[in-house]
Parts: structure tokens; C-alpha cells; sequence
């Protein structure tokens, strides 16, 4: 009774605050909680008679819904913007319309009447290949024009399921495979240009790390990998490095590859006993990564330098009855890391915050694991079965929003991508 | 091991296998005795010819094990690399192309079933419960009578656990197999491991019994008797 009363209490760790406006815009922290009654609410209108528009206007209005930046005004009916504007029905009017044989989508502050974001898109359809991405791409400079920082909609999550690699866009459009070495292939990760991926791929000889060329799907294996277990590729956030996690008969160690050189693999962590390290996951500026070790029996949170000196357990939070934990993803901002532990033997998902050394956890229905990160630091992707099934959904930290991204029956260790253009992060 | 080092290793084993097989110096043949101080000299070069002969024997006999123990770990290096090109190999092609073929081990049907039996494991743990050392002591005595067979022990997980800190539990699991059998006195390069995590479940369910048979190293041949 005990134990649920304080999950309780972790679930919701402090009551709903307004939006604390001394903070930089895009400098988003956790824990600062927005009323939704504060957030600027927006209409999305279609202007024009196209036959494609209905498909853009929906996009827009639900990537701008699933930003949880915005209250959305619905169903405004085409061709009164003046009205809503007149009205003050909206914070916000976007207008999407045609432009010189393609789609404008135009969002105005109605205060002001100033234009927030314009985009031209180059396309008369979104079945086109990029039409969607150039869509979503159209909702994020919107979401930056008003807040600072822009959307993730115009982003992709790559996964596994049943051994294969998929992808998924940000809003669950399009599960597709990612034709890929092995079987399982397992631990997807992006470069931060996205146009690289890295994952481990079971093939008949070994479990080497595979970078693949997302569009060309040009692989390689990275050396030393050839021999051994190796898992869990995290690239550098400067896509220069590679940092794995490398067994051997005497334990599983982190070791760093040189990537821009395609040279020289440097180990990080030396085995004591058969301590396994794993799951490295870089700070945003390069120099520090957060890893998991049971050097001191169960697995726990370490961060380290870069060159693998300055090791140390990253807290050990509550009251000594820590349990195991996984799965490291620092945030994009650096502030906090998100982890997953089990609580009476069930994983739920948690984020430290790194400057307090403060816990907090997210989820509390059903198994939770796997997080990691959107690109705005503020939206947080991860495995759940409280549907009945694992699929991937998606929290957002500052109104605790939830949505499910798949519907596809046992997804497990999501990778989210950087912002992607048209044509990147295509497979 | 790098292309150079390699190479290094691969040119000192020809040049010790040529030297060891060139033939020995001929001992030149001794004059006819005349006299006795001449039979003393013939006796003395006899004798310092055995020397030489069994010293030349000694080197030889020395030469040869080093060229076989050097042989052994150049046909190691070539077997590891040639592993390293299949499994470069493997990841250009497309999946699921090599299914693992059954080794036809060419022992009687008891034995290779005492070979195969898996080993258990408690939960998140690696170390060998009393269970697990007695069947790997049945492996031990075939490993012994049989020393050409040679072997891979897989470790697996249940589900329970991150889908990747299993992977390194399960080579943990099938590291410390290995460790037992060569600390038992089979050589560990008859010894192969690999590590499925909770990816090859020997049983689909989700109960405790479920996942007690599926924390476990299994045992496949990889080279038979023949």
C-alpha cells in the first residue's frame, strides 16, 4: 500500500505550474510544468480548393497538436480565416493554400497580424517521396516561430521488431522495414546527420557492428567486431565516434571507434572480474558518457569521461533499494538523463535530473522501457505493453501527455532520429 | 590481428618450416687409420661427430616443435581471419541466407545427447549451480576421449530482463561454461562461445518454469570426431 502510494506521488511530483516564462525560449527543463490553459491555441485552415490540401491541413493541424505546444481550435471551416482573425477564435491562424503550382503554409499571429512562418512547398501532393516530410518539416519552423524551438515532427524512430529493423515516422505514419544484415539485428542507432546507421546483426559467424548507409544501404563492419559480442553503437554527437559495448570470455567492455578516420578502436572500460558495460550514451557536448555497469553487482547508472577516465556510479537514488537498471539516454539539452529500472521486478522509465540528482518517474501502467529522446528535448519515446502488446509510445515531460506512435505487435529498443529533411533518413 | 602482424607471423613460421625441413650437414668420412695415435684422432672425430650430430639432432627436434607450435597458431590466425571474412561476408549479403547446419558429430546417440544437454542458470546470475557442474562434467569426459571434437556454447536469457544487458548475461553464462571445461583441462580453443540473449527462447512461454529452461548455455558441435 505503501509502495503505490508513493508511486503515486512520483508519478505526479509536483502539481501543475504556469509556464515559467523567465526561462530562454528553447532552453526546455523538466519539471517545469505548462498549464494547458497558457499555451497559445491555433486553427489550421485550408483556403484553397486542391485536392491535396484537406491531407496538408491535417498533417499540420495534428503535427501542431502533437508538439503539445498548442491548443488546437477545431474544425474551422475553410475560407473564414478574417472571421477567426476578427473573432480572436485562435492565438494563431495557419493558412495552407496553393502557391505557384505548389502548397504555402502560412501561420500568422492574430494579435499582430505578423507572419509567424512561411513555407513554399515545392510539392502539389504529399504522396510524392518527401511530400510528407516537407509537410512536417512546414509544422516545425511553425512550433519554432512561436516558441523558439522547433518540432519533431519532421523526425523517424527506428526500432525492432521480431529481429528486423523497422522505422516509423515521429507520428506513427508509415512502419516500414529497413532492409538490414542479421538476424535479429538488434540496437538501431542514428548518426547525427542521419544519414548513417549503426546496429549489431546477428549473422551466422558473429555479432559485429554494422554501419549501414541509410540510402543506399551500403554496409560496413566496424573493426573488431568481427570477433565476440558487440552491441549497444551510439555515435558521437559530432558523428566522429562510435562508442560499443565489446564481451569477450572475461566480460563485456566499452570501447570507442574513430568513425571520421575509419581507424583505431580505443578500449574505455577494463573488465574487473567479468563486469559487463554497456549501453553507452554521449553527453550533447562529447565529453562524458553515461553507461550501464554491474561492476558492483546489480547494473547500474556510471558516467565517465569521454577517454573512459573519472569513472563513478551516476547516484544511487532511493533509499538503497535501486533496482537494476538500463537503457541510458542523455537529453539534448544535457540537464537530464533518462534510464530504465525495474520496480518490483517491473522496468518503468525515469529521468534524472543531472544538476539536482533528482529522480523522477514517468511511467507507472505496465512494463515501460527503452527511452530515448525527441530532438526538442521535451518529448521522450519508449517501449510499453499497457496496451497488451509492446509498442512505442510517446510522453511529453511538461504536460505528461501520452500518445502511442505503433500499432505493430512487439516493438522494442526505439532510436530517435535527428530533424530530418525531405531526403534524409530515407531507406 | 592486423594484416601486418599476420604477415609477420605467417613469414616467420616458412622460414622456420624450411629450415627444419632441409637436410642435416653430412658428417665428412674419416681417413683410414694408419696408427694408433691416427685410430685415437679417428675416435675422438667419431665422437665429436655423435655430439654434433645429436646436439644438430636436439636442435632439430627443438626447431620442429617451435615450427609446429608457431604452425598451429598461424593456422589458428588464418582460421580466426577467415571467420572475420565470413562474418564480413555475411553482413554484405542479405539475412537468413545460412541456416545453422547439424554437424554430424560421429558419436554413439548417448554420448552426443550428454554433449547437447543444456546447462541452467538462476535468474540473472552466470556462476554454475552443482547441477550445472555435474552435466558439464559428462562433457568433460567426452571432450577428453574424443580431442578432435570441438564445440560452441550458446548463452541465453529469459525474457525478463533489458533486451541488451541480456546479451552480455548470456555471455557471461556461456563464458563461464567454457571456463569450467578449460579449467578442467580441455583446450580452450576447441571452445567456441556466443551469446543469444533473450532473442532464442528454447521455450515460447511466460511462466516461471518457461523461464527457468530458458536461462541456460546449450552445446553444439562444431567439429565431429572424424
Amino acid at each position: 500500500m505503501r509502495r503505490t502510494l508513493l508511486a503515486v506521488l512520483l508519478l505526479f511530483p509536483a502539481p501543475l505550474r504556469a509556464q515559467d516564462t523567465t526561462r530562454a525560449p528553447g532552453g526546455v527543463r523538466i519539471g517545469i510544468t505548462y498549464a494547458p490553459l497558457t499555451r497559445a491555441s491555433v486553427a489550421v485552415v485550408r483556403t484553397a480548393a486542391a485536392p491535396w490540401l484537406d491531407s496538408v491541413r491535417s498533417i499540420v493541424e495534428r503535427d501542431l497538436d502533437q508538439s503539445d505546444r498548442f491548443e488546437i481550435v477545431q474544425r474551422p471551416s475553410a475560407g473564414d480565416v478574417q472571421s477567426l482573425i476578427a473573432s480572436r477564435a485562435a492565438d494563431y491562424v495557419v493558412q495552407v493554400d496553393t502557391a505557384a503550382g505548389g502548397t504555402r503554409v502560412l501561420a500568422i499571429e492574430v494579435v499582430t497580424g505578423r507572419r509567424v512562418q512561411q513555407a513554399q512547398l515545392p510539392i502539389a501532393g504529399i504522396a510524392l517521396p518527401g511530400g510528407r516530410r516537407a509537410v512536417h518539416r512546414a509544422a516545425d519552423d511553425i512550433v519554432r516561430g512561436v516558441t523558439g524551438t522547433p518540432g519533431v515532427a519532421a523526425t523517424a524512430l527506428l526500432f525492432v521488431r521480431g529481429g528486423r529493423l523497422m522505422a516509423v515516422d515521429a507520428d506513427g505514419y508509415g512502419a516500414r522495414e529497413v532492409r538490414a544484415a542479421g538476424r535479429p539485428a538488434l540496437s538501431p542507432a542514428w548518426s547525427p546527420d542521419a544519414r548513417w546507421i549503426a546496429y549489431t546483426a546477428f549473422v551466422p559467424a558473429g555479432q559485429p557492428i554494422v554501419l549501414q548507409d541509410l540510402a543506399t544501404g551500403a554496409r560496413e563492419v566496424v573493426p573488431a567486431t568481427e570477433y565476440g559480442l558487440n552491441i549497444t553503437p551510439a555515435f558521437s554527437p559530432d558523428g566522429r565516434r562510435l562508442a560499443f559495448a565489446h564481451g569477450t570470455e572475461a566480460g563485456t567492455d566499452l570501447y570507442v571507434y574513430d568513425v571520421a578516420r575509419r581507424c583505431c578502436v580505443q578500449r574505455l572500460t577494463a573488465g574487473r572480474g567479468f563486469a559487463d558495460n554497456l549501453s553507452p550514451a554521449w553527453s550533447p557536448d562529447g565529453t562524458r558518457i553515461a553507461f550501464i555497469s554491474n561492476r558492483a553487482g546489480s547494473p547500474q547508472l556510471y558516467v565517465m569521461a569521454a577517454d573512459g577516465t573519472g569513472q563513478e556510479v551516476l547516484g544511487r537514488f532511493d533509499f538503497g533499494a535501486t533496482g537494476p537498471t538500463s537503457s541510458p539516454a542523455w537529453s539534448p539539452d544535457g540537464s537530464a538523463i533518462a534510464f530504465h529500472r525495474e520496480v518490483g521486478g517491473v522496468p518503468q522509465v525515469f529521468v534524472l535530473d543531472l544538476a539536482t540528482r533528482s529522480v523522477r518517474q514517468l511511467t507507472g501502467a505496465g512494463r515501460n522501457e527503452d527511452p530515448t529522446w525527441a530532438p526538442d528535448g521535451r518529448h521522450l519515446a519508449f517501449v510499453s505493453d499497457r496496451s497488451g502488446a509492446r509498442e512505442i509510445w510517446v510522453v511529453d515531460l511538461e504536460t505528461g501527455r501520452l500518445r502511442q506512435v505503433t500499432n505493430v505487435g512487439g516493438a522494442r529498443l526505439p532510436a530517435w532520429s535527428p530533424r530530418l529533411s525531405a531526403s534524409e533518413g530515407r531507406e | 590481428m592486423s594484416r601486418a602482424r599476420f604477415w609477420r607471423h605467417a613469414c616467420a613460421a616458412a622460414v622456420l618450416l624450411a629450415a627444419c625441413s632441409r637436410n642435416p650437414q653430412p658428417v665428412a668420412p674419416a681417413p683410414a687409420a694408419t696408427d694408433s695415435a691416427a685410430a685415437r684422432q679417428r675416435a675422438d672425430s667419431l665422437a665429436a661427430a655423435a655430439r654434433r650430430d645429436s646436439l644438430a639432432a636436439l636442435a632439430r627436434r627443438d626447431s620442429l616443435a617451435r615450427a609446429q607450435a608457431v604452425a598451429d597458431s598461424l593456422a589458428r590466425a588464418m582460421a580466426e581471419r577467415a571467420r572475420a571474412d565470413s562474418v564480413r561476408a555475411q553482413v554484405l549479403r542479405e539475412p537468413d541466407s545460412a541456416a545453422a547446419t547439424l554437424m554430424p558429430s560421429g558419436l554413439e546417440a548417448a554420448r552426443a545427447a550428454t554433449l547437447a544437454e543444456p546447462v541452467h542458470f538462476e535468474l540473472d546470475r552466470s556462476d554454475l549451480t552443482a547441477e550445472a557442474q555435474r552435466r558439464l562434467d559428462g562433457k568433460l569426459a567426452i571432450l577428453r576421449a574424443s580431442p578432435r571434437l570441438e564445440i560452441q556454447i550458446e548463452g541465453h536469457c529469459d525474457e525478463r530482463g533489458p533486451d541488451e544487458y541480456n546479451l552480455a548475461l548470456g555471455n557471461r553464462r556461456a563464458a563461464a561454461a567454457k571456463r569450467y571445461l578449460v579449467e578442467h583441462g580441455i583446450d580452450g580453443a576447441r571452445i567456441g562461445i556466443i551469446s543469444y540473449g533473450e532473442e532464442r527462447p528454447a521455450d515460447p512461454g511466460h511462466t516461471e518454469e518457461s523461464w527457468a529452461r530458458n536461462r541456460r548455455a546449450e552445446f553444439r558441435l562444431t567439429r565431429g570426431v572424424r
